[in-house]
């Protein structure tokens, strides 16, 4: 745990009217886990979105494990080594197992390693008993610990989670909250956009906090 | 007008497999399928394209694929009619009245209903599908695909429209095809000139295969949809 994984110098994002990010400084350890903390609207999605390659930044520098990153040209090749995962996932309308699968079919896994990986990963996550259920009838912890073993599946070097336990009910912020205290235990660079007192209380991670732009180590 | 008569001469076409109205009946779904075989794939990809790509004159094109829906099938025939004269520019691909001309033709017809359903099903996507497709290693194109993959329905919906436009059209179907019998001569060109000539076995049995079509094409889509086409 001594390598950069991430690292954002000067960071900037502005958007019409309004000026988000104004020169994120930023080293993420590789293998730690890190909370970034800050109000609503002050930009910890746009600023997990600009890493993940889903929005651009409207300046500074991304260097991902050593590597320089053209955020206006986002390569191809880190995203099969970062996962995003949305504040309330988007499950595709197929099954848990399909979904799992996804990330490794765009990677050319092989069936038969994909179909192993995948039922460790539905394991892992505790979502066998629900079979063939498609997406649109799980609850909404169900779809974010389906949502979470998509990404794990895929065996990324840095995981953006945004807000997991947001707008979950006890019993699945609690199922949840257990997968993401066992990513302690991975090889993975875990970044979690979050206001949940819990996961900014794990003893294992360090808290960054984003206000007005900027962001301060806790 | 006596009705009970024609249609059970209609019925009597029809069951005992008379070889006249059944090719007519082929050469409509020949001509119909052919032609959304050629042009679905390309128009659900503008229409993808037209929803997520920004380029410069994107509106405009959008209004003009939208005004292609409300032009008039005749004047479609009329423009493709003298592409393909002998004079026109296309005339030495002598495809006038060939059941070619007509799959052109056709073509012209569903591409816009095509593109307006996808662009609207595409539209109508959740925004997280694409981005959870790239997030999870996607290129573009296999994200596009997925997309597409879920507003399926939208997009099958595209298609059963376009055939619905294509099977019944008439205008441009005369035009290009010139309604030559065991040739050109499809469903609604044929009921329109068996109608004209006061023979309305053909004209009914034909207009019930039609309707048949119609209902048949509809039903299977919601078969198809299913479950997942309900939320």
């Amino acid at each position: 745990m001594s390598n950069p994984s991430l690292e954002l110098r000067s960071l900037a994002k502005s958007f019409p009217q309004r000026e988000l990010l104004r020169g994120i400084d930023l080293v993420l350890k590789a293998g730690g886990s890190y909370v970034l903390t800050g109000d609503n609207g002050c930009g910890k999605t746009t600023l997990l979105r600009i890493v993940a390659g889903l929005e651009t930044a409207n300046g500074g520098m991304l260097r991902f494990e050593g590597t320089a990153i053209d955020l206006d040209d986002y390569p191809e090749a880190l995203r099969h080594k970062l996962v995003y995962v949305h504040q309330q996932p988007y499950l595709f309308q197929t099954s848990i197992a399909h979904n799992i699968a996804y990330g490794l079919r765009m990677r050319g896994v092989p069936k038969g390693r994909r179909e192993l990986l995948v039922g460790e990963a539905i394991a892992w996550a505790g979502v066998g008993h629900l079979g063939n259920v498609l997406p649109h009838k799980l609850s909404g912890g169900e779809k974010q610990r389906v949502a979470l073993a998509r990404a794990k599946v895929l065996n990324p070097r840095l995981l953006l989670l945004d807000e997991p336990t947001a707008n979950l009910d006890n019993d699945a912020r609690r199922q949840t909250l257990a997968l993401i205290e066992t990513l302690r235990h991975e090889d993975v660079t875990v970044m979690i956009a979050t206001h949940d007192r819990e996961i900014i209380a794990m003893p294992h991670v360090q808290c960054l906090h984003l206000e007005a732009g900027r962001v301060d180590a806790l | 007008m006596e009705l009970l008569e024609p249609t059970r001469e209609a019925f009597r076409l029809l069951f005992t497999g008379d070889a006249g109205l059944w090719r007519i009946i082929m050469t409509s779904l020949v001509c119909s399928v052919t032609a959304l075989v050629l042009i679905a794939p390309p128009s659900v990809a503008l229409g993808f394209l037209i929803t997520k790509v920004v380029f410069p004159g994107r509106r405009a094109l959008v209004v003009l694929v939208q005004a292609l829906l409300s032009f008039p099938t005749v004047v479609i025939g009329l423009v493709i009619y003298m592409l393909l004269s002998r004079q026109g520019p296309l005339g030495f691909l002598k495809l006038l009245f060939t059941p070619e001309a007509i799959i052109v033709g056709y073509m012209v017809i569903a591409f816009p209903v095509l593109v307006v359903f996808t662009l609207s099903a595409v539209q109508g996507a959740d925004p997280r599908v694409y981005e959870t497709a790239r997030s999870l290693g996607a290129n573009r194109w296999r994200a596009a695909l997925t997309t597409l993959f879920e507003v399926r329905f939208g997009v099958m919906a595209a298609v059963v429209n376009g055939f619905g436009r294509v099977v019944s059209e008439v205008g441009c179907a005369i035009m290009v095809g010139g309604n030559i019998e065991g040739l050109t001569r499809n469903i609604p060109t044929a009921i329109a000139l068996e109608t004209s000539k006061g023979e309305f076995a053909q004209g009914i049995a034909l207009g019930f295969v039609l309707i048949v079509l119609a209902l048949g094409v509809n039903v299977a889509l919601s078969v198809l949809q299913g479950e997942g086409g309900m939320k």
